[in-house]
């Protein structure tokens, strides 16, 4: 497994809480928006196995409704759980990413000198 | 409409988590969801491997894990069928008033019918899915199932030393506990499968006491009446099953 491949899985479920927390919203949906601002997904199919978990968890509920055009969707909508776990995961993301970022910047200074 | 590709891959998908023993409720929604995806992604031209990645076996496996193993269901669901296949396999013997038991026949039997288990699964699970579109997918399932029954046959010939045979009472017994299982079977699968196909299947001994004995006792009349017999409750089987889907489809349509 690649490296991007790796750090994409444990990003992809708090994108997904974050979006979700945005509106109900289904799949297919999700896939797009994650497009619109240009997350890289591994594979389109990569979010149904980290929704079941969410799911799981109680981080979000889902119901079954007829879509306008036709077959039977599954709507995603947040939980109490859900939001807490997002902001655990706002805060550690953007430790993280602060972290990253000095290291690296430190990094290509050493080498601009 | 899902293309070729993309039907197959449910298919795949579903008799996977199936034979992973994952609750079938659950299995109903995940297919549901990942149909409606696929159908919405196709139409604007992107085809199954943008949804699955490169490999369809490893998406499988992370859906697959995901989901729980549904105990409760397997631990009815594997007494009763074992319970079903001995009554299939004692009616007739038992409607026929001969029913015994020898160490070929038990041995046997079990042994055969544990395998053509296990073939029949390992087939529905692994190999049908992808020839599903293609003839070789009845030629596999009619070559299997003469293996199968040939298996059989070559069983009940050898079955000659009894160590125990049932008096007529014993026999009658015998058959009214088939019909108990059977009954049990119906009302627990809401179908009448199980008891429409034994009433085919004592068609056998009941004409076996109007033929005469010389068209009775020829193997090949033997042998061509099992089949037609298997063949019947395969099909029933598969009626079932079919049957059973469409009630479910229908019910989540609701």
């Amino acid at each position: 497994m690649s490296t991007t491949t790796q750090m994409l899985k444990g990003l992809l479920e708090g994108c997904l809480l974050a979006l979700i927390a945005k509106g109900e919203t289904y799949g297919y949906e999700m896939t797009e928006k994650l497009k619109e601002y240009h997350f890289t997904m591994v594979s389109e199919g990569s979010i149904y196995p980290v929704l079941m978990r969410l799911q799981k968890n109680n981080y979000v509920t889902s119901v079954m409704r007829k879509s306008p055009n036709g077959p039977k969707r599954k709507y995603y909508s947040i939980t109490e759980e859900g939001l807490e776990e997002l902001e655990r995961f706002k805060e550690q993301w953007e430790k993280l990413s602060a972290g990253i970022f000095s290291l690296l910047e430190e990094g290509d200074e050493e080498d601009a000198i | 409409m899902l293309s070729k590709e993309a039907e197959q891959f449910m298919l795949e998908l579903r008799m996977y988590l199936m034979s992973k023993g994952k609750n079938e409720q659950e299995i109903e929604e995940v297919i549901l969801e990942l149909e409606d995806h696929l159908l919405q992604a196709e139409a604007e031209g992107r085809n199954i491997k943008d949804i699955t990645g490169d490999s369809p076996r490893e998406y499988m496996k992370s859906i697959s894990r995901e989901m729980s193993f549904d105990k409760r269901e397997f631990l009815t669901l594997a007494p009763m069928t074992v319970l079903l296949i001995s009554a299939f396999l004692v009616f007739t013997p038992a409607m026929r008033g001969d029913f015994s038991l020898s160490k070929i026949s038990v041995w046997g039997i079990t042994i055969v019918t544990i395998l053509s288990i296990f073939l029949y699964g390992f087939l529905i699970v692994r190999v049908l899915p992808k020839f599903f579109n293609s003839k070789w997918f009845y030629v596999i399932g009619l070559a299997t199932f003469l293996v199968v029954t040939g298996f059989f046959v070559i069983v009940e010939l050898l079955d000659n030393d009894p160590f125990f045979v049932a008096t007529p009472l014993q026999n009658k017994l015998l058959v009214i506990g088939c019909i108990v299982i059977f009954v049990a079977w119906a009302i627990y699968a809401k179908t009448w499968m199980t008891i429409i196909v034994p009433f085919f299947l004592s068609w056998g001994p009941m004409a076996e006491r109007l033929i005469p004995d010389h068209i009775n006792e020829d193997p090949f009349y033997i042998a061509l009446t099992i089949m037609i017999f298997t063949l019947i409750a395969i099909i029933g089987g598969v009626l079932f099953f079919l049957y059973r889907k469409n009630k479910k489809n229908k019910t989540m349509n609701q």
